[in-house]
């Protein structure tokens, strides 16, 4: 199925040099969790790293569905 | 005593007489400095029900203990006074240089009453104090009064001072310092033209003493290296200042759009900190001894907005840029220089144009009135509201007093989104109820410096609690202005303060802070005992309110009855009513939200 992954800021390193403002579309396997999908990208996965489903905080086992969009970005410091 | 000078300014600008006061040292401590010592103040000598542009209101400029120490980010002071705006309490923050020139003229504040029969500046160089004529500044923006007063007393002074929104009484008036710094919310600027008192300029090297210099020394460049440490790893405030931030509240759906119809932005790439990096950045720009260095030098090179200057940061994106509509980025750049340069509030500016607009588009207030159109978007016409509000020409005159004022005049207040009159900052509190909470009891009206449980509701710091909820957030409002309170009054940056100077537990302890405060003072604070000495200032600023009148805890129309259509928060609205008795339970407040005189006699406050 595809999904997306949305990178902000300096997470946008992380990932390939095509993507639109921040946005890659990207095939996994039915069942992938938020904590799978993400872990594909060179991040902090410990509390330095803020991570949402569809801008909802979620428990990072959820598990994944059709178009859903997971972003990332970092929790070093505030706004 | 350290830390502190114990000393006060005092300036009668009515009769230009200035005296030098001492601080009882008690006090001082009771109430930790900045923020704390101002609000004794003010509550001590200054009528809470008192016209604020008249003569009877007090002006305070306040340092902390930690202002001009070697603590980084120690450079902020603050402005305490009774809003304009609000009808309630002011206190705004400025960080930059004169802060810190200000604490070395060898005052903790300067007390500013009365009003100047004509325009006067005041000149300060330790003990040599005087009051000045403004006469050939008056009318000037603030650039070019920086300028002109550096040039005539000295490049090593520093200077704040209001532009001509503050001398036209805009209600959204901010005191500039540094050319770019704002001690901007809440009209501050307007109490000071109400003065007639256009600048302050302050040099000295009266460094206060310290506790402990060589401890203090160690833990300062200790806490520095944990900032650089993050800094080196990529840090977003480095690498965008908040410009970064757009793109977070976007994807939450609290991104304020079209004064709040909407959560979402979608043209937010075209206004967001890459777009701003890419195209506009020059180099960052750090306050006084801070290794975060969060500011932007920018510049427009070429084309209509043409201009430098610093700018703009996330809630100047969010107000003159999403707020209105508008992603035109050099547009929205050179609106931000143009609110320097006058002297406004860009929040205030931003949301009450964008409440203009949205008069204007279901047709309560008409093209005649405004003398142009007004649509959401139209870059052009808000550079050219922003002009008018400043100088208080034609419908200006309607726009230089808030959006409250502006939508109840033409009969739909429900339009204006704000609390106790002053525009919300640039979280949609529908999508993040803890700040639904904060906007409501917040002791200046709507603002996130009064406790900003966006670091956690939002950014994930110390943890990331969930922004939809409202389990648990009337504790962490409390614990969060209690903790905000303590950093405007020690004198340090927010920024910098709540990441690295508390401890990362669940309920955070400013563990750093405090041993800081002891270091610079000798007052041996414990933690819970800052805290509790910052519950004291907010309690007390909250006596002030509630007898100035302003006694509703509630928010607007629009946040408890138009659920957002958009986003991850859509359907949501604020569910105050789940929160608010809770909050006043936890404060230690009655049903209405009075302090109880038990709370009272526990924080050592007077009962009446």
């Amino acid at each position: 199925m595809l999904i997306r992954i949305k990178m902000i800021a300096n997470y946008r390193d992380a990932l390939p040099p095509h993507h639109k403002h921040g946005v890659i579309e990207l095939e996994v396997p039915e069942g992938t969790t938020v904590y799978e999908a993400i872990s594909r990208f060179d991040i902090p996965l410990n509390d330095e790293s803020v991570i949402v489903l569809n801008g909802l905080t979620v428990d990072m086992t959820t598990p994944l569905t059709e178009g859903d969009m997971v972003t990332a970005f970092s929790a070093i410091a505030g706004g | 005593m350290y830390g502190w000078h114990l000393r006060i300014l005092r300036v009668n600008l009515t009769t230009h007489q200035v005296t030098k006061e001492d601080v009882d040292p008690k006090i001082a401590r009771d109430y930790l400095g900045g923020r704390g010592l101002a609000i004794h103040y003010l509550y001590k000598e200054v009528d809470p029900t008192v016209d604020p542009l008249s003569p009877g209101n007090k002006l305070i400029f306040a340092t902390g203990p930690l202002t001009a120490t070697p603590a980084p980010t120690g450079n902020r002071y603050m402005v305490v006074t009774k809003s304009p705006l609000t009808g309630a309490l002011a206190h705004s923050n400025s960080g930059g240089e004169f802060p810190t020139w200000m604490k070395r003229t060898g005052f903790d504040l300067y007390i500013f009453e009365g009003r100047s029969p004509e325009p006067v500046y005041l000149f300060v160089n330790e003990d040599q104090v005087e009051v000045r004529s403004a006469a050939h500044v008056w009318g000037k923006d603030t650039h070019e009064t920086t300028d002109i007063l550096k040039a005539e007393t000295s490049e090593e002074a520093r200077v704040a001072c209001i532009g001509p929104a503050g001398e036209n009484l805009a209600l959204m008036a901010a005191i500039m310092n540094d050319k770019h710094r704002a001690a901007a919310r809440s009209g501050v600027g307007a109490v000071m033209g109400s003065k007639n008192l256009k600048a302050v300029v302050a040099m000295g090297n009266k460094n206060p003493a310290l506790h402990d210099a060589e401890a203090m020394r160690s833990i300062s460049v200790e806490t520095s290296k944990n900032v650089g440490a993050d800094v080196k790893k990529g840090s977003n405030m480095r690498i965008y200042g908040t410009s970064y931030v757009p793109q977070v509240t976007n994807t939450l759906g609290i991104l304020p759009t079209r004064n709040f119809l909407q959560g979402t932005f979608e043209h937010v790439h075209n206004v967001d900190g890459d777009a701003l990096k890419n195209q506009y950045l020059i180099r960052h720009t750090p306050c006084y001894r801070c290794p975060l260095s969060c500011g932007r030098l920018t510049e427009v090179p070429d084309g209509p907005y043409k201009g430098k200057g610093e700018g703009p940061e996330y809630e100047t994106i969010s107000s003159l840029g999403t707020g209105c509509g508008v992603s035109n980025l050099a547009a929205l750049v050179k609106a931000n220089y143009l609110c320097n340069e006058y002297g406004m509030d860009t929040i205030t500016t931003g949301m009450t144009i964008a409440a203009a607009m949205e008069m204007y588009e279901k047709g309560y207030i008409p093209e005649e009135v405004i003398g142009m159109p007004l649509k959401f978007g139209d870059h052009d016409a808000m550079i050219e509201m922003i002009k008018k509000m400043a100088y208080n020409e034609g419908f200006g005159k309607d726009l230089a007093q808030g959006s409250y004022r502006l939508c109840e005049k033409y009969g739909h207040p429900e339009i204006a989104v704000t609390t106790r009159k002053q525009e919300f900052p640039g979280y949609d509190p529908r999508g993040s109820q803890g700040m639904g909470l904060l906007y409501a009891t917040s002791n200046k009206g709507a603002s996130h410096m009064e406790g900003d449980v966006a670091y956690e509701e939002v950014f994930g710091v110390p943890v990331k609690e969930n922004p939809l909820t409202t389990e648990g957030k009337p504790e962490l409002v409390k614990h969060f202005e209690d903790s905000f309170a303590l950093m405007d009054s020690s004198g340090v940056c927010v920024f910098v303060g709540i990441r690295y100077m508390f401890n990362k537990d669940r309920m955070i302890l400013p563990q750093t802070l405090a041993n800081m405060m002891n270091l610079s003072t000798g007052a041996e604070y414990s933690p819970e005992e800052a805290l509790k000495a910052a519950e004291r200032v907010y309690n007390l600023e909250r006596m002030f309110l509630l007898k100035a009148g302003s006694t509703e805890d509630t928010l607007p129309h629009r946040m408890l009855h138009e659920p957002l259509p958009d986003g991850p928060a859509k359907g949501k609205v604020v569910e105050l009513d789940k929160m608010l008795p809770e909050f006043y339970k936890v404060r230690g407040w009655d049903e209405k939200g009075w302090p109880t005189k038990e709370k009272l006699e526990e924080l050592g406050l007077p009962l009446n």
